[in-house]
């Protein structure tokens, strides 16, 4: 998949990277097509190019690969306890739509961009948690409006999520009637299912009508719990809103899950997906009397006549006839109008399945690791990894590094006994990157295969399983399970 | 802590420059106990001195807890007594006393009932009312003591409570055993007090001054005096009253006044003898100017000494009504005294004693009566000692409002050294500390004194919290200054409310202002007003005003931490130099902006200060704009030092003036704000300052490791410290 960048490491080290590079690059591009006529050269992909910085032979093509690496790896490093998650959520997004949305710095304006995130999350939101709730709630004007209603369906909120665009923010967001408009939205949520609310906040102060103070006890005894995504900086009100609602999981309001800013377009896409992962339950939440819940599993029907639906009323020939009272839905999950039974298939069940066994993180190798796996190619797509160096040209570089710091150390100590500021230049071997390998290799903790980057973001982000795991003799493959998951009942 | 060490070794002086919020008093509340635990057979005791009380009482919390670590870990032999000592006000707890509104009532009110011959008149009649506190404090003798433990303020009155002790005499009784003393600068260094309470100290104390950025102007107002018409009518009663008094005492008890000048004759050394309760007027002399020596004959008579006071007040009345301001040294003034008043040098030393013995006989105790003639004494007493590092000044009325005649008679103490001599010269060490000392090498000039080791230390942080800039040019690339010629230009104006109106839309919560002075404020303000400047802010943010009356500006105060911390965010403009400026934290949410509007010069055409710099300049070598510059520079440090109290809190610093970029005024910022002022923070305009500000509070708002990762390390465990080589010791300390 992308040996082309792991290539052009080894070609960076030899000095002759120039030409190679951007070959290099359009290659890899080329495994995934754009769109537009022209392909981007691979540089051009890379964002804030003042943080790329030179390696100790002056090339940046292992910056640049090393970047893109780690940002692939970046979502994927996230906590991988197994935890009991809810994962039957009702959630409220608060749209900021105040006059503070209207500036540019994030393109092409905080609102349009926080509308087009705010579609995607919706679509991710429903395709992680198949059997959740969401509703919409705007904030403009000191007002707060309700954008969408409490709704499983994806299709809707977008409509009426697009149908904001033509709609110009304006005045000052009120976040008390936003969140008071969200405790009554939430009144009717069931207790099996958590109760949250998402705040996109751009502004930095919020015009109330009364004391908010009085509206955050109310959301905690009621246990909403509130989550923030800023825009600009950190607001007193909302830290106090995200550590007082959050208290009963002991979480703290700097947690970036609760209470993130955003630094740039990435990041904010960033800080708002993560949200689609259900919330971890906490035993002080959980009720303690396993409750049961009834839920349909209806068939597909195809009928030679046209019928109406009972949740819309559209005439269709295909639908679904709930399992109780036999009324026909068009699209699941949905609840049956007739009968209030939930109606979900077994695949959506089975979707939201991995989040609470999750696929445990791979793991990052050193070069002297995969010299003893000699590993030559990526377990799953059998791509060529690069060469291991030999170990002089390995001993050689370590003590590259190490001179490397002490010099740096060095001018440090200088620069403070000087007063002076200081920040570091350049930059060392490979290792740079956050959560990027060395050796282009990432190993599964429990069957021990190699993987390249892309394997590894495809087993954790789409498969949620892992293809050394499935394949390895039954023992081991009773070990993944206990990871991964064939265990249910828990819902 | 290792030049702490250092000092007190050489048992010398030494002057600290910590950034707030970094645990320096915790740093050398602990260095200091542990020292003195290290050595037993020698024990050191610590004077710690504060500016207000709740200072006081802050540190004596810390020192609370320093404390239960100590003896947990090193058992009893680590329990030491800490007492905080304050006044009557604060310390009183008999309701019927502390029912009166102000310090001097107290006071008064508390020797009303304790005073000698009030118990000796109640001892006859049980119907005179006594402070029962007080009697079983005195009944319980010697064995009234406090077992060892740290008690603050509160601890105090809830242990006299329990007692039935008066906390008050009791702190002070318990101030000559107690290892830790904390008080206010007065104690110290105001000779009037200091004479009472700080005269039993040993030697081997260390003295620690906290906060101590403005030292030099406790020291001066110490010794400075003013008189005003009101003063001099207010005396003029009270001397009416005392011959009423004397009249009255001379046909009832005549034998009483004769004693009195009996004593006069043996002179007035014997002040010991008199009992505690009694000693409530003190020379404001220094110890070592006052001549032990008889009073001189022409005032050992009561009604004599009431004819001089009488004259000397007709003579400063006289000189009152000038339609000119007028300066003359203490010399010239004696020296036409005695020409038109007769009086001369000598008398007028005696003054204050003679006023203090006359008072006693005449059992007066409504001290907070003669106020008036206690401040003329005063004045006639430091004329009379001293002739150099002090200036008269009379003017007719107040600079700024020539036509409202409002004489004032000064006098001025032009030399900071004068009032802490005392204290360099008694205690071996002497720590000088604050956040703002910058330049270090300026204090001990203008304090006259050697000290063993002068730093100033920079703060270890995990990030870079603080925010530091200097913007030079408004949004149209002209220059902003506060400079007399161009703060009225109203591009200034303008260019000075779009910077605010800016910032209000972009930073979170509370912003703090502070201007050069009131009457630039009020100004600025107004013409913010009239372009509709003002009406812009208020969408983004409140805005509350800091004004001269205490009562508006803690209301004022009290709404905007309010706003603030229910998210609609406010602005608070407030003065350099003000009360707001000098004791109110803006800490956390409170202020995540503080912008100085103007370089904090003084009122340079105010005559005190012209009369100070000549001295300065004559007697320190310290040229007039370099102690100006200094004066101005630790003002606006002091101001934007508000923002930042503690490692986990950010904020931003923007001095908004053109003169902040030169050299010399920079170099004089503290070396913590220095050493985050980048070079390309410099010289921005307001566009810039927008763009470093968004990425600064996007930075900030981002979670950050609170230990600090392994190359800027804050928080260190034991094994970090055992591993510690010296070299990286070093480090850690740079």
């Amino acid at each position: 998949m992308m040996s082309d960048s792991d290539d052009d490491f080894v070609v960076a080290g030899s000095g002759d990277e120039d030409a190679r590079a951007t070959d290099a690059g359009a290659r890899t591009r080329s495994a995934k097509p754009k769109e537009q006529g022209r392909q981007k050269e691979r540089w051009e992909d890379i964002q804030r190019s003042w943080e790329v910085t030179e390696d100790p032979h002056g090339s940046i093509a292992g910056t640049v690969a090393d970047r893109i690496e780690a940002e692939k790896r970046k979502r994927l490093l996230r906590d991988t306890t197994p935890l009991q998650r809810g994962i039957i959520r009702h959630l409220i997004l608060v749209i900021d739509c105040s006059s503070a949305m209207l500036e540019k710095d994030l393109r092409p304006s905080r609102y349009l961009l926080t509308i087009r995130y705010s579609c995607i999350f919706v679509t991710e939101f429903f395709e992680q948690n198949p059997i959740s709730q969401l509703a919409i709630i705007g904030m403009r004007d000191g007002l707060a409006e309700s954008i969408s209603p409490m709704s499983g369906n994806p299709a809707q909120h977008i409509t009426a999520l697009q149908a904001l665009k033509t709609r110009e923010p304006d005045g000052n967001p009120s976040l008390q009637n936003a969140l008071d408009m969200a405790r009554a939205t939430l009144f009717h949520a069931p207790s099996h299912g958590t109760r949250e609310a998402l705040i996109i906040y751009g502004a930095l102060l919020s015009a109330d009508p009364g004391d908010i103070h009085s509206t955050i006890r109310g959301l905690v005894t009621d246990s909403i719990r509130c989550s923030v995504v800023g825009l600009a900086a950190r607001i007193a009100i909302c830290t106090e809103l995200v550590s007082r609602t959050n208290a009963v999981t002991g979480a703290s309001s700097d947690s970036p899950t609760l209470y993130g800013v955003a630094m740039n377009d990435v990041h904010y896409k960033d800080l708002f997906m993560a949200h689609t992962t259900p919330p971890v339950l906490h035993a002080k939440e959980k009720n303690d009397a396993p409750s049961l819940l009834m839920m349909g599993f209806p068939s597909r029907i195809l009928e030679d006549a046209p019928s109406k639906c009972a949740c819309h009323g559209n005439e269709s020939r295909s639908g679904y006839l709930c399992s109780r009272c036999s009324s026909k839905v068009c699209t699941l999950p949905a609840q049956c109008p007739a009968c209030d039974l939930q109606l979900i298939q077994s695949t959506h069940l089975a979707r939201s399945y991995h989040h609470l066994f999750p696929l445990r993180n791979y793991v990052e190798v050193s070069w002297r690791d995969a010299r003893a796996k000699e590993s030559l190619q990526c377990f799953a797509c059998l791509d060529d990894f690069p060469e291991v160096p030999s170990e002089e040209e390995l001993q050689q570089r370590e003590k590259e590094d190490k001179e490397r710091r002490e010099k740096e150390r060095e001018e440090r100590d200088q620069a403070r006994k000087e007063g002076r500021r200081w920040e570091p230049k350049g930059r060392g071997w490979r290792g740079g990157g956050k959560g990027a390998s060395e050796s282009w290799r990432y190993r599964c903790t429990t069957c021990g295969e190699h993987f390249c980057v892309d394997c590894d973001v495809f087993a954790h982000e789409v498969v949620h399983n892992c293809a050394g795991c499935l394949c390895s003799p039954p023992l081991q493959q009773q070990a993944n399970g206990e990871v991964n998951g064939t265990a249910n009942g828990h819902v | 802590m290792l030049e702490l060490k250092r000092s007190l070794d050489a048992k010398g002086h030494c002057l600290l420059e910590m950034p707030t919020g970094t645990g320096k008093t915790i740093a050398l509340l602990s260095l200091i106990t542990s020292y003195v635990l290290s050595k037993p057979h020698n024990p050191v005791k610590l004077l710690y001195c504060t500016r207000t009380v709740h200072e006081m009482e802050k540190t004596l919390a810390e020192l609370k807890l320093l404390h239960t670590y100590q003896t947990t870990h090193l058992g009893d032999r680590a329990k030491i007594l800490a007492v905080g000592l304050s006044s009557r006000k604060n310390l009183c707890v008999n309701p019927r006393v502390l029912a009166a509104e102000n310090r001097d009532s107290v006071d008064a009110s508390c020797r009303r009932l304790t005073a000698s011959w009030v118990r000796a008149a109640a001892a006859a009649n049980p119907n005179v009312p006594t402070c029962e506190f007080f009697e079983e404090y005195e009944k319980a003798g010697s064995s009234a003591v406090l077992p060892p433990g740290v008690y603050t303020l509160q601890d105090l009155r809830v242990y006299g409570k329990e007692k039935g002790w008066c906390p008050y005499f009791l702190a002070r009784h318990m101030v000559q055993f107690a290892n830790v003393v904390v008080y206010s600068y007065q104690y110290l260094l105001d000779p009037k007090v200091a004479g009472i309470i700080s005269k039993e100290m040993q030697r081997e104390s260390v003295v620690v001054f906290d906060e101590a950025h403005n030292i030099d102007n406790v020291c001066i107002e110490a010794l400075s005096v003013s008189v005003r018409r009101q003063t001099l009518e207010g005396a003029r009663r009270n001397l009416n009253k005392m011959r009423q008094e004397i009249e009255k005492f001379k046909a009832t008890d005549a034998g009483r006044l004769r004693a009195e000048y009996n004593r006069l004759v043996e002179g007035l050394a014997q002040r010991g003898n008199l009992s505690i309760s009694d000693t409530w007027l003190s020379n404001p002399a220094l110890p070592d100017d006052i001549l032990k020596e008889a009073v001189p004959g022409n005032i050992r008579r009561a009604e004599h000494f009431l004819h001089v006071l009488r004259r000397l007040v007709q003579y400063l009345e006289g000189r009152l009504e000038t339609d000119n301001v007028e300066k003359e040294g203490p010399v010239a003034f004696v020296s036409s005294l005695n020409t038109y008043a007769g009086i001369d040098q000598k008398t007028l030393k005696f003054c204050y004693d003679r006023l203090h013995s006359l008072m006693l006989t005449l059992e007066i105790t409504d001290t907070d009566e003669f106020l008036h003639v206690q401040t003329i004494c005063d004045f006639a007493t430091l004329v009379g000692t001293y002739t150099r590092g002090f200036s008269i000044i009379i003017e007719p009325f107040d600079e700024r409002m020539p036509h409202i005649p409002d004489p004032v008679l000064q006098l001025s103490c032009h030399d900071a050294s004068l009032a802490i001599k005392p204290v360099f010269d008694r205690f071996q060490s002497v720590v000088i500390t604050s956040g703002t000392l910058s330049p270090i090498d300026l204090y001990p000039r203008l304090l006259n004194f050697h000290p063993v080791v002068s730093r100033s230390f920079k703060m270890s942080l995990t990030r870079d919290c603080i925010c530091p800039m200097v913007l030079t040019r408004g949004s149209d690339q002209l220059p902003v200054s506060t400079k007399f010629d161009m703060r009225s230009d109203l591009g200034v104006v303008r260019n000075y409310g779009r910077l605010l109106v800016e910032m209000a839309s972009i930073v979170p919560d509370g912003i703090v202002c502070f201007f050069v002075s009131y009457s630039y404020m009020d100004g600025i303000v107004n013409s913010w007003n009239d372009n509709g400047i003002l009406k812009e802010i208020m969408q983004h943010k409140l805005v509350f005003i800091e004004t001269q009356d205490v009562v508006e500006t803690t209301l004022a105060l009290d709404n905007y931490r309010k706003a603030c911390d229910c998210g609609r965010g406010a602005i608070f403009f407030s003065v350099a130099r003000g009360k707001v400026a000098e004791g109110i934290d803006f800490d956390r949410h409170y202020g995540r902006l503080v912008i100085m509007f103007g370089v904090p010069f003084q009122y340079t055409l105010s005559k005190i200060l012209l009369a100070r710099l000549e001295y300065l300049r004559d007697t320190f070598q310290i040229k007039e704009g370099d102690f100006l510059t200094f004066d101005a520079l630790r003002q606006a440090a002091q101001c934007v030092g508000r923002v930042i109290r503690s490692k986990a809190d950010y904020g931003m610093m923007i001095f908004a003036d053109k003169r902040y970029s030169r050299h010399d005024k920079r170099s004089k910022l503290p070396g913590w704000i220095l050493s985050h002022l980048r070079d390309a923070h410099l010289n921005l305009s307001t566009d810039m300052a927008l763009h470093i500000a968004r990425e600064f509070l996007r930075k900030m708002a981002q979670p950050y490791d609170k230990a600090g990762s392994s190359s800027s390390k804050t928080l260190l465990s034991q094994e970090d410290v055992e591993k510690m080589s010296d070299a990286n010791l070093n480090e850690m300390l740079y």
